[in-house]
Protein backbone atom coordinates (compact mmCIF):
# COMPACT_ATOMS: atom_id res chain seq x y z
CA UNK A 1 0.00 0.00 0.00
CA UNK A 2 1.24 3.52 -0.35
CA UNK A 3 1.31 5.99 2.23
CA UNK A 4 -2.13 7.57 0.71
CA UNK A 5 -3.70 4.56 0.78
CA UNK A 6 -2.41 3.84 4.56
CA UNK A 7 -3.75 7.08 6.05
CA UNK A 8 -7.20 6.37 3.87
CA UNK A 9 -7.23 2.70 5.94
CA UNK A 10 -6.60 4.53 9.19
CA UNK A 11 -9.47 6.60 8.21
CA UNK A 12 -11.72 4.25 7.33
CA UNK A 13 -10.56 1.86 9.67
CA UNK A 14 -10.02 -0.82 6.85
CA UNK A 15 -6.98 -3.41 7.23
CA UNK A 16 -3.43 -1.37 6.65
CA UNK A 17 -0.17 -3.13 7.18
CA UNK A 18 1.03 -0.29 10.03
CA UNK A 19 -0.17 2.85 11.04
CA UNK A 20 0.74 5.90 9.35
CA UNK A 21 3.65 7.65 10.32
CA UNK A 22 4.06 11.30 10.09
CA UNK A 23 7.29 13.40 10.30
CA UNK A 24 7.39 17.29 9.52
CA UNK A 25 10.63 19.00 9.26
CA UNK A 26 9.81 22.44 7.97
CA UNK A 27 12.81 23.75 8.76
CA UNK A 28 15.32 21.37 8.27
CA UNK A 29 15.07 21.43 4.61
CA UNK A 30 17.90 24.39 4.35
CA UNK A 31 20.43 22.25 6.38
CA UNK A 32 19.49 19.62 3.92
CA UNK A 33 20.26 21.80 0.41
CA UNK A 34 23.35 23.52 2.61
CA UNK A 35 22.04 27.05 2.24
CA UNK A 36 20.75 29.51 4.83
CA UNK A 37 17.29 29.74 5.42
CA UNK A 38 16.66 33.30 3.76
CA UNK A 39 17.71 31.96 0.35
CA UNK A 40 15.93 27.95 1.38
CA UNK A 41 12.49 29.92 1.32
CA UNK A 42 13.16 32.25 -1.05
CA UNK A 43 12.06 29.55 -3.75
CA UNK A 44 9.38 26.78 -3.89
CA UNK A 45 11.99 24.62 -6.05
CA UNK A 46 14.42 24.72 -2.97
CA UNK A 47 11.45 24.16 -0.41
CA UNK A 48 10.08 20.97 -2.55
CA UNK A 49 13.33 20.19 -3.10
CA UNK A 50 14.75 20.06 0.63
CA UNK A 51 11.23 18.27 1.65
CA UNK A 52 12.01 15.51 -1.05
CA UNK A 53 15.17 14.54 0.35
CA UNK A 54 13.99 14.66 3.53
CA UNK A 55 11.43 12.24 2.52
CA UNK A 56 13.89 10.29 0.98
CA UNK A 57 16.01 10.48 4.01
CA UNK A 58 13.62 9.01 6.29
CA UNK A 59 10.93 7.59 4.81
CA UNK A 60 8.05 8.66 6.37
CA UNK A 61 4.56 9.06 5.39
CA UNK A 62 3.58 12.84 4.19
CA UNK A 63 5.68 15.66 2.59
CA UNK A 64 5.54 19.23 3.99
CA UNK A 65 4.59 22.45 1.37
CA UNK A 66 4.55 24.76 4.60
CA UNK A 67 7.44 27.61 4.21
CA UNK A 68 7.18 29.03 7.23
CA UNK A 69 3.89 30.86 9.21
CA UNK A 70 5.01 33.79 8.76
CA UNK A 71 4.21 33.37 5.10
CA UNK A 72 0.36 34.53 5.89
CA UNK A 73 1.31 37.48 7.16
CA UNK A 74 3.44 38.25 3.93
CA UNK A 75 0.49 37.67 2.17
CA UNK A 76 -1.68 40.30 4.01
CA UNK A 77 1.28 42.86 3.91
CA UNK A 78 3.94 42.15 6.25
CA UNK A 79 7.51 43.39 5.01
CA UNK A 80 9.76 41.99 7.02
CA UNK A 81 10.95 38.31 8.08
CA UNK A 82 13.32 37.78 10.62
CA UNK A 83 15.15 34.56 9.70
CA UNK A 84 17.25 32.06 11.90
CA UNK A 85 19.82 29.35 10.20
CA UNK A 86 18.83 27.40 13.79
CA UNK A 87 14.96 27.70 13.96
CA UNK A 88 12.11 28.99 13.04
CA UNK A 89 11.55 32.56 11.22
CA UNK A 90 10.30 35.46 13.31
CA UNK A 91 7.48 37.97 11.77
CA UNK A 92 9.58 41.00 12.63
CA UNK A 93 6.82 43.90 10.92
CA UNK A 94 3.16 44.24 12.35
CA UNK A 95 1.10 44.51 9.31
CA UNK A 96 -1.37 45.98 12.29
CA UNK A 97 0.39 48.60 14.06
CA UNK A 98 -2.52 50.29 15.88
CA UNK A 99 -6.62 50.05 15.89
CA UNK A 100 -6.87 52.45 12.97
CA UNK A 101 -4.85 49.80 10.48
CA UNK A 102 -7.78 47.50 11.29
CA UNK A 103 -9.77 49.51 8.60
CA UNK A 104 -6.93 50.02 6.05
CA UNK A 105 -5.96 46.53 6.22
CA UNK A 106 -7.39 44.87 2.26
CA UNK A 107 -7.58 41.21 1.97
CA UNK A 108 -5.94 40.52 -1.65
CA UNK A 109 -9.14 39.72 -4.01
CA UNK A 110 -7.13 36.80 -5.05
CA UNK A 111 -4.21 35.53 -2.95
CA UNK A 112 -2.80 33.64 -5.75
CA UNK A 113 -2.01 36.67 -7.48
CA UNK A 114 0.10 37.85 -4.80
CA UNK A 115 3.97 37.88 -5.55
CA UNK A 116 4.11 35.73 -1.68
CA UNK A 117 2.03 33.01 -3.39
CA UNK A 118 4.50 32.12 -6.10
CA UNK A 119 6.69 30.25 -4.03
CA UNK A 120 4.22 27.57 -1.92
CA UNK A 121 2.15 27.47 -5.50
CA UNK A 122 5.44 26.07 -6.84
CA UNK A 123 6.53 24.05 -3.77
CA UNK A 124 3.12 22.51 -4.44
CA UNK A 125 2.99 21.75 -7.95
CA UNK A 126 6.38 20.11 -7.52
CA UNK A 127 5.39 17.99 -4.84
CA UNK A 128 2.60 16.53 -6.79
CA UNK A 129 4.30 15.65 -9.67
CA UNK A 130 7.12 13.98 -7.50
CA UNK A 131 5.04 12.41 -4.96
CA UNK A 132 1.50 13.46 -5.02
CA UNK A 133 -0.44 9.96 -6.62
CA UNK A 134 1.39 7.94 -3.67
CA UNK A 135 1.91 10.39 -0.50
CA UNK A 136 -0.22 12.72 1.79
CA UNK A 137 0.67 16.57 0.85
CA UNK A 138 0.52 18.52 3.99
CA UNK A 139 0.09 22.33 4.32
CA UNK A 140 -0.99 25.19 6.97
CA UNK A 141 -3.55 27.41 7.56
CA UNK A 142 -4.09 29.57 10.57
CA UNK A 143 -7.62 30.07 11.69
CA UNK A 144 -9.09 33.25 11.72
CA UNK A 145 -8.76 33.61 15.48
CA UNK A 146 -5.61 32.87 15.45
CA UNK A 147 -4.12 35.24 12.57
CA UNK A 148 -4.59 38.50 14.25
CA UNK A 149 -1.49 37.03 16.31
CA UNK A 150 0.71 37.25 13.23
CA UNK A 151 -0.76 40.50 12.15
CA UNK A 152 -0.35 42.46 15.54
CA UNK A 153 1.55 40.86 18.24
CA UNK A 154 -0.32 38.19 20.51
CA UNK A 155 -0.47 40.64 23.34
CA UNK A 156 -2.16 43.16 21.59
CA UNK A 157 -4.74 40.44 20.01
CA UNK A 158 -5.17 38.59 23.37
CA UNK A 159 -6.07 42.65 24.44
CA UNK A 160 -8.58 43.04 21.74
CA UNK A 161 -9.83 39.85 21.48
CA UNK A 162 -10.76 39.95 25.45
CA UNK A 163 -11.26 43.88 26.00
CA UNK A 164 -12.36 44.98 22.43
CA UNK A 165 -13.64 47.35 20.35
CA UNK A 166 -15.53 44.48 19.90
CA UNK A 167 -17.00 46.11 16.48
CA UNK A 168 -13.04 46.08 15.49
CA UNK A 169 -12.73 43.36 16.76
CA UNK A 170 -15.32 41.42 14.34
CA UNK A 171 -14.29 43.99 11.41
CA UNK A 172 -10.66 41.84 11.50
CA UNK A 173 -11.99 38.42 12.24
CA UNK A 174 -13.82 39.04 9.20
CA UNK A 175 -11.72 39.65 7.20
CA UNK A 176 -9.22 37.27 8.58
CA UNK A 177 -11.73 34.69 8.07
CA UNK A 178 -12.22 35.71 4.31
CA UNK A 179 -8.18 35.11 4.08
CA UNK A 180 -8.63 31.79 5.17
CA UNK A 181 -11.35 30.46 3.07
CA UNK A 182 -9.10 32.12 0.05
CA UNK A 183 -6.24 30.43 1.48
CA UNK A 184 -7.99 26.92 1.96
CA UNK A 185 -9.37 27.18 -1.81
CA UNK A 186 -6.08 27.62 -2.77
CA UNK A 187 -4.04 24.92 -1.51
CA UNK A 188 -6.75 22.31 -2.27
CA UNK A 189 -6.97 23.65 -5.93
CA UNK A 190 -2.80 22.81 -5.50
CA UNK A 191 -3.64 19.20 -4.48
CA UNK A 192 -2.81 19.50 -0.73
CA UNK A 193 -4.92 17.15 1.46
CA UNK A 194 -4.02 17.36 4.74
CA UNK A 195 -4.81 20.67 6.30
CA UNK A 196 -3.64 21.66 9.37
CA UNK A 197 -5.83 24.29 10.51
CA UNK A 198 -3.54 25.70 13.54
CA UNK A 199 -6.18 27.01 15.83
CA UNK A 200 -4.42 28.05 19.26
CA UNK A 201 -7.54 30.36 20.11
CA UNK A 202 -9.82 26.99 19.94
CA UNK A 203 -7.64 24.94 22.78
CA UNK A 204 -9.04 25.67 26.89
CA UNK A 205 -5.33 26.77 27.20
CA UNK A 206 -5.89 29.98 25.40
CA UNK A 207 -9.18 31.08 26.35
CA UNK A 208 -12.43 29.33 28.16
CA UNK A 209 -14.63 27.07 26.65
CA UNK A 210 -17.01 29.60 26.97
CA UNK A 211 -15.08 31.90 25.16
CA UNK A 212 -14.57 28.65 22.39
CA UNK A 213 -18.35 28.33 22.17
CA UNK A 214 -19.72 31.91 22.28
CA UNK A 215 -16.82 33.68 20.40
CA UNK A 216 -14.25 31.23 18.00
CA UNK A 217 -16.55 28.55 16.73
CA UNK A 218 -18.79 30.90 14.59
CA UNK A 219 -15.72 32.24 13.19
CA UNK A 220 -14.22 28.41 12.24
CA UNK A 221 -17.77 27.89 11.05
CA UNK A 222 -17.39 30.45 8.88
CA UNK A 223 -13.41 30.09 7.88
CA UNK A 224 -14.68 25.98 6.75
CA UNK A 225 -17.56 26.84 4.99
CA UNK A 226 -16.95 27.10 1.24
CA UNK A 227 -14.92 24.00 1.55
CA UNK A 228 -15.64 21.92 4.33
CA UNK A 229 -13.38 20.09 6.93
CA UNK A 230 -12.15 17.21 4.29
CA UNK A 231 -8.49 16.88 5.40
CA UNK A 232 -8.34 19.00 7.62
CA UNK A 233 -6.03 18.32 11.09
CA UNK A 234 -7.27 20.24 14.09
CA UNK A 235 -3.95 21.55 15.78
CA UNK A 236 -3.74 24.12 18.61
CA UNK A 237 -0.06 24.88 18.57
CA UNK A 238 0.81 21.96 20.48
CA UNK A 239 -1.42 23.30 23.01
CA UNK A 240 -4.01 20.68 24.77
CA UNK A 241 -8.16 20.73 23.58
CA UNK A 242 -9.08 16.93 24.90
CA UNK A 243 -11.87 18.91 26.19
CA UNK A 244 -13.49 20.39 22.83
CA UNK A 245 -12.69 17.42 21.07
CA UNK A 246 -16.62 16.98 20.99
CA UNK A 247 -17.17 19.84 20.26
CA UNK A 248 -14.90 19.88 17.50
CA UNK A 249 -16.88 16.71 15.88
CA UNK A 250 -19.94 18.44 16.78
CA UNK A 251 -19.19 21.96 15.22
CA UNK A 252 -16.92 21.35 12.72
CA UNK A 253 -16.81 18.33 11.81
CA UNK A 254 -13.31 17.82 11.71
CA UNK A 255 -12.01 14.10 12.16
CA UNK A 256 -8.05 14.41 12.23
CA UNK A 257 -7.19 15.67 15.91
CA UNK A 258 -3.23 16.65 16.68
CA UNK A 259 -3.12 16.12 20.58
CA UNK A 260 -0.82 17.77 22.53
CA UNK A 261 1.94 15.76 23.94
CA UNK A 262 0.82 17.57 27.20
CA UNK A 263 -2.75 15.87 27.05
CA UNK A 264 -3.49 12.60 27.81
CA UNK A 265 -3.47 10.56 24.84
CA UNK A 266 -5.67 7.58 25.92
CA UNK A 267 -8.46 9.84 27.28
CA UNK A 268 -8.40 11.36 23.19
CA UNK A 269 -8.31 7.95 21.63
CA UNK A 270 -11.30 7.17 24.03
CA UNK A 271 -13.09 10.22 23.30
CA UNK A 272 -12.25 10.54 19.22
CA UNK A 273 -12.64 7.15 18.69
CA UNK A 274 -14.00 5.63 15.41
CA UNK A 275 -15.35 8.90 14.36
CA UNK A 276 -11.96 10.02 13.02
CA UNK A 277 -8.00 9.63 13.66
CA UNK A 278 -5.95 10.14 16.52
CA UNK A 279 -2.75 11.74 16.06
CA UNK A 280 -0.24 11.00 18.71
CA UNK A 281 2.72 13.66 19.14
CA UNK A 282 5.59 13.07 20.18
CA UNK A 283 7.43 15.29 22.66
CA UNK A 284 9.90 16.50 19.96
CA UNK A 285 11.21 19.44 22.57
CA UNK A 286 12.53 16.61 24.63
CA UNK A 287 13.93 14.61 21.56
CA UNK A 288 17.27 17.41 22.04
CA UNK A 289 18.42 16.01 24.70
CA UNK A 290 16.99 12.03 25.01
CA UNK A 291 19.09 9.47 23.94
CA UNK A 292 17.95 7.34 21.07
CA UNK A 293 16.81 4.58 23.77
CA UNK A 294 14.76 6.78 25.17
CA UNK A 295 13.03 8.15 21.96
CA UNK A 296 12.27 4.62 21.09
CA UNK A 297 10.72 4.05 24.44
CA UNK A 298 8.53 6.83 23.99
CA UNK A 299 7.43 5.95 20.29
CA UNK A 300 6.48 2.25 21.66
CA UNK A 301 4.55 4.23 24.24
CA UNK A 302 2.28 6.72 22.35
CA UNK A 303 2.03 3.87 19.24
CA UNK A 304 0.46 1.23 21.96
CA UNK A 305 -1.94 3.61 23.59
CA UNK A 306 -3.12 4.71 20.28
CA UNK A 307 -2.96 1.62 17.58
CA UNK A 308 -5.22 -0.68 19.39
CA UNK A 309 -8.24 -0.33 17.19
CA UNK A 310 -6.99 1.51 14.47
CA UNK A 311 -7.85 5.15 13.56
CA UNK A 312 -4.24 5.87 14.71
CA UNK A 313 -1.30 7.92 12.96
CA UNK A 314 1.75 9.07 14.40
CA UNK A 315 2.95 12.55 14.42
CA UNK A 316 5.52 14.69 15.62
CA UNK A 317 5.36 18.88 16.62
CA UNK A 318 7.63 21.29 14.66
CA UNK A 319 10.93 19.16 15.57
CA UNK A 320 13.72 21.35 16.52
CA UNK A 321 16.53 21.84 14.81
CA UNK A 322 18.74 21.10 17.68
CA UNK A 323 17.08 17.44 17.83
CA UNK A 324 19.97 14.90 16.91
CA UNK A 325 19.39 13.23 13.53
CA UNK A 326 19.70 9.81 15.44
CA UNK A 327 16.94 10.64 17.12
CA UNK A 328 14.72 11.73 14.38
CA UNK A 329 15.54 8.47 12.57
CA UNK A 330 15.44 6.49 15.58
CA UNK A 331 11.64 8.10 16.02
CA UNK A 332 10.66 7.05 12.51
CA UNK A 333 12.13 3.43 12.53
CA UNK A 334 10.44 2.73 15.87
CA UNK A 335 6.81 4.04 14.46
CA UNK A 336 7.32 1.91 11.58
CA UNK A 337 8.09 -1.01 13.97
CA UNK A 338 5.96 -0.44 16.43
CA UNK A 339 2.93 0.62 14.54
CA UNK A 340 2.71 -3.12 12.50
CA UNK A 341 -1.28 -3.82 12.17
CA UNK A 342 -1.59 -7.66 13.19
CA UNK B 1 -17.45 44.66 53.30
CA UNK B 2 -14.00 44.74 52.37
CA UNK B 3 -14.56 40.75 52.07
CA UNK B 4 -17.38 40.87 49.82
CA UNK B 5 -15.13 43.60 47.59
CA UNK B 6 -12.80 40.90 47.43
CA UNK B 7 -14.89 38.00 46.66
CA UNK B 8 -16.25 40.46 43.67
CA UNK B 9 -12.83 41.10 42.16
CA UNK B 10 -11.45 38.06 42.09
CA UNK B 11 -14.49 36.57 40.22
CA UNK B 12 -14.49 39.38 37.87
CA UNK B 13 -10.57 38.71 37.20
CA UNK B 14 -11.40 35.15 36.94
CA UNK B 15 -13.97 35.81 34.23
CA UNK B 16 -11.74 38.11 32.61
CA UNK B 17 -13.93 40.96 33.08
CA UNK B 18 -11.75 44.07 33.47
CA UNK B 19 -14.69 46.72 33.45
CA UNK B 20 -16.83 44.94 36.55
CA UNK B 21 -13.10 44.35 38.19
CA UNK B 22 -12.45 48.19 37.28
CA UNK B 23 -16.02 48.66 39.08
CA UNK B 24 -15.50 46.89 42.04
CA UNK B 25 -12.07 49.24 42.95
CA UNK B 26 -14.17 52.42 42.21
CA UNK B 27 -16.82 51.25 44.87
CA UNK B 28 -14.28 49.90 47.42
CA UNK B 29 -12.60 53.79 46.74
CA UNK B 30 -16.19 55.46 46.96
CA UNK B 31 -16.53 53.61 50.48
CA UNK B 32 -13.73 55.05 51.39
CA UNK B 33 -11.27 51.82 51.20
CA UNK B 34 -7.64 53.87 50.74
CA UNK B 35 -5.51 53.30 47.58
CA UNK B 36 -2.91 51.29 49.46
CA UNK B 37 -5.70 49.37 50.66
CA UNK B 38 -6.75 48.51 46.80
CA UNK B 39 -3.06 47.27 45.96
CA UNK B 40 -2.14 45.34 48.99
CA UNK B 41 -5.61 44.34 50.84
CA UNK B 42 -7.78 43.55 47.09
CA UNK B 43 -4.77 43.48 43.52
CA UNK B 44 -2.17 41.47 45.46
CA UNK B 45 -4.34 39.02 47.18
CA UNK B 46 -6.27 38.62 44.11
CA UNK B 47 -2.83 37.90 42.22
CA UNK B 48 -1.35 35.70 45.17
CA UNK B 49 -5.42 33.77 44.40
CA UNK B 50 -4.57 33.25 41.35
CA UNK B 51 -1.26 31.86 41.96
CA UNK B 52 -2.70 29.29 44.12
CA UNK B 53 -5.72 28.41 41.69
CA UNK B 54 -2.86 27.88 38.95
CA UNK B 55 -1.26 25.48 41.54
CA UNK B 56 -4.07 23.22 41.83
CA UNK B 57 -5.60 23.84 38.31
CA UNK B 58 -2.44 24.07 35.51
CA UNK B 59 -4.99 24.22 32.98
CA UNK B 60 -6.14 27.54 33.86
CA UNK B 61 -6.24 29.20 30.63
CA UNK B 62 -3.64 31.63 29.11
CA UNK B 63 -6.56 34.27 29.19
CA UNK B 64 -7.48 34.13 32.76
CA UNK B 65 -3.41 34.80 33.27
CA UNK B 66 -3.52 37.52 30.91
CA UNK B 67 -6.44 39.34 32.63
CA UNK B 68 -4.54 38.94 35.97
CA UNK B 69 -1.99 40.64 35.17
CA UNK B 70 -3.33 43.67 32.93
CA UNK B 71 -6.40 44.35 35.98
CA UNK B 72 -4.01 44.18 38.14
CA UNK B 73 -1.15 46.44 36.95
CA UNK B 74 -3.87 48.95 35.55
CA UNK B 75 -4.98 49.45 38.76
CA UNK B 76 -1.89 49.48 40.88
CA UNK B 77 -1.03 52.15 38.31
CA UNK B 78 -3.54 54.32 38.99
CA UNK B 79 -3.70 53.83 42.70
CA UNK B 80 0.21 54.17 42.98
CA UNK B 81 -0.83 57.90 42.08
CA UNK B 82 -2.72 58.28 45.00
CA UNK B 83 -0.78 56.55 47.92
CA UNK B 84 0.30 58.69 50.82
CA UNK B 85 3.95 58.24 50.14
CA UNK B 86 5.77 56.06 47.52
CA UNK B 87 5.23 51.91 48.46
CA UNK B 88 8.56 50.36 49.43
CA UNK B 89 9.72 47.95 46.44
CA UNK B 90 10.62 44.73 46.77
CA UNK B 91 13.70 44.64 44.37
CA UNK B 92 14.07 45.22 40.61
CA UNK B 93 13.98 43.07 37.55
CA UNK B 94 15.54 43.04 34.00
CA UNK B 95 12.90 41.55 31.67
CA UNK B 96 13.01 40.47 27.82
CA UNK B 97 12.51 38.36 25.12
CA UNK B 98 15.67 36.32 24.38
CA UNK B 99 17.61 37.13 20.73
CA UNK B 100 16.20 36.69 17.78
CA UNK B 101 12.73 36.10 19.95
CA UNK B 102 10.03 38.78 18.51
CA UNK B 103 7.15 37.43 21.08
CA UNK B 104 5.72 39.58 24.13
CA UNK B 105 2.71 38.14 25.59
CA UNK B 106 4.42 36.00 28.49
CA UNK B 107 6.83 39.26 29.36
CA UNK B 108 3.89 41.20 29.51
CA UNK B 109 1.25 38.81 31.98
CA UNK B 110 5.07 38.53 34.25
CA UNK B 111 5.99 42.48 34.08
CA UNK B 112 1.46 43.69 34.76
CA UNK B 113 2.43 41.05 37.98
CA UNK B 114 5.58 41.61 39.01
CA UNK B 115 4.83 45.90 39.16
CA UNK B 116 0.96 44.92 41.25
CA UNK B 117 3.57 43.17 43.71
CA UNK B 118 5.71 46.04 43.79
CA UNK B 119 8.74 45.11 42.11
CA UNK B 120 10.42 47.98 39.53
CA UNK B 121 10.27 46.51 36.06
CA UNK B 122 12.88 47.18 33.46
CA UNK B 123 11.58 46.47 30.20
CA UNK B 124 14.03 45.66 27.20
CA UNK B 125 11.46 44.87 24.64
CA UNK B 126 12.02 41.84 22.18
CA UNK B 127 15.29 40.74 20.38
CA UNK B 128 17.12 41.36 23.22
CA UNK B 129 21.00 40.52 23.15
CA UNK B 130 22.40 38.77 26.35
CA UNK B 131 24.65 41.61 26.49
CA UNK B 132 22.04 44.03 27.02
CA UNK B 133 20.25 42.02 29.54
CA UNK B 134 23.55 41.94 31.68
CA UNK B 135 24.44 45.39 31.00
CA UNK B 136 21.29 46.78 32.25
CA UNK B 137 20.71 44.93 35.25
CA UNK B 138 24.42 45.91 36.14
CA UNK B 139 23.39 49.65 35.56
CA UNK B 140 20.21 48.96 37.19
CA UNK B 141 21.13 47.25 40.09
CA UNK B 142 18.41 44.68 39.45
CA UNK B 143 18.48 41.48 41.55
CA UNK B 144 16.95 39.03 38.50
CA UNK B 145 17.41 39.03 34.69
CA UNK B 146 13.91 37.36 33.32
CA UNK B 147 14.52 36.07 29.75
CA UNK B 148 11.43 34.83 27.83
CA UNK B 149 11.95 32.92 24.62
CA UNK B 150 8.77 31.15 22.71
CA UNK B 151 10.68 29.54 20.23
CA UNK B 152 12.92 26.16 20.93
CA UNK B 153 16.15 28.14 19.34
CA UNK B 154 15.83 31.31 20.85
CA UNK B 155 15.50 29.44 24.07
CA UNK B 156 18.68 27.33 23.60
CA UNK B 157 20.60 29.56 21.63
CA UNK B 158 23.87 30.53 23.20
CA UNK B 159 23.14 34.28 22.36
CA UNK B 160 19.86 33.88 24.86
CA UNK B 161 20.13 32.82 28.61
CA UNK B 162 23.14 30.70 27.68
CA UNK B 163 24.99 34.13 26.65
CA UNK B 164 23.37 35.83 29.86
CA UNK B 165 25.03 32.96 32.07
CA UNK B 166 28.44 32.66 30.58
CA UNK B 167 28.46 36.64 31.03
CA UNK B 168 27.24 36.58 34.49
CA UNK B 169 29.80 34.20 35.13
CA UNK B 170 32.59 35.75 33.22
CA UNK B 171 32.12 38.90 35.10
CA UNK B 172 31.88 37.78 39.08
CA UNK B 173 27.87 38.28 38.98
CA UNK B 174 26.31 35.36 39.87
CA UNK B 175 25.47 35.96 43.73
CA UNK B 176 24.15 39.78 42.82
CA UNK B 177 21.80 38.58 39.47
CA UNK B 178 20.07 35.38 39.55
CA UNK B 179 18.52 34.39 36.08
CA UNK B 180 14.89 33.59 35.14
CA UNK B 181 13.79 31.74 32.16
CA UNK B 182 9.59 31.31 30.91
CA UNK B 183 7.88 30.35 27.66
CA UNK B 184 6.20 27.38 25.71
CA UNK B 185 9.72 25.08 24.94
CA UNK B 186 9.75 24.93 28.88
CA UNK B 187 6.61 23.64 29.14
CA UNK B 188 7.39 20.63 26.95
CA UNK B 189 10.74 20.07 28.64
CA UNK B 190 10.57 21.12 32.36
CA UNK B 191 14.08 20.22 32.81
CA UNK B 192 15.15 22.43 29.88
CA UNK B 193 15.96 25.69 32.47
CA UNK B 194 18.97 23.53 33.79
CA UNK B 195 20.32 23.07 30.17
CA UNK B 196 20.43 26.88 29.69
CA UNK B 197 22.25 27.86 32.55
CA UNK B 198 18.72 29.61 34.42
CA UNK B 199 18.23 29.31 38.06
CA UNK B 200 14.49 28.84 37.86
CA UNK B 201 11.39 28.84 35.53
CA UNK B 202 8.01 29.14 35.75
CA UNK B 203 5.31 27.49 33.49
CA UNK B 204 3.26 30.26 33.40
CA UNK B 205 3.61 34.07 33.56
CA UNK B 206 1.42 34.38 37.06
CA UNK B 207 3.90 31.72 38.24
CA UNK B 208 7.32 33.38 36.69
CA UNK B 209 6.06 36.39 38.93
CA UNK B 210 6.00 34.35 42.39
CA UNK B 211 9.66 32.47 41.28
CA UNK B 212 11.13 35.73 40.23
CA UNK B 213 9.94 37.64 43.41
CA UNK B 214 11.50 34.21 45.69
CA UNK B 215 14.80 34.88 43.80
CA UNK B 216 14.84 38.44 44.48
CA UNK B 217 14.79 37.50 48.08
CA UNK B 218 17.30 35.14 47.55
CA UNK B 219 19.92 38.03 46.52
CA UNK B 220 18.25 41.02 49.14
CA UNK B 221 16.70 39.38 51.80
Amino acid sequence: MTPLEILTAAMTGSPAPRVPVFCNLPDHGARELGMPAKQYFSKGEYVADGQLRLLRRYGYDNIWSLHYVGKEAELLGCREILFADDGAPNVADFVIKNLDDIAKLEIPTDITLHPAWQSVSDCLKILQSEVGTTHPTCAYVTASTTLPAILMGMDKWMELFLLGPFDVRDELLRKCSDFCQQEFAALRALGANVLIYSTPFGSPYFVSRKQIEQTVLPWMRRDLLPGGSEGLVYYCGMAAFNDVIDLVFDELHIKIHHISPLADLAEAKRLIGNRGLTCGVIDDIKMIHWSVEQTRAEVQRIVEIGKTGGHFLFGNGVMPMAVPEANIRTMVDAAFEYGRLP
Amino acid sequence: MLDAYIQSYNQAVFETDKPAALEVVNHALNDGFSPEDIVFKLVIPAIELMMTLIEKDPDANLAQHFMTAQIAADVTEKMLEKFSKPPEMIGRVVIGAAYGDLHSLGKRIVSGCLKSLMVDVVDLGTNVTAEKFVDTAVSESAQVIAVSAMMVHTATSAKGSLGVRSLLQERGLEQQIKLAVGGAPYRFDPELYTKVGADAWAPDGVTAAKVIVDLIREVKP
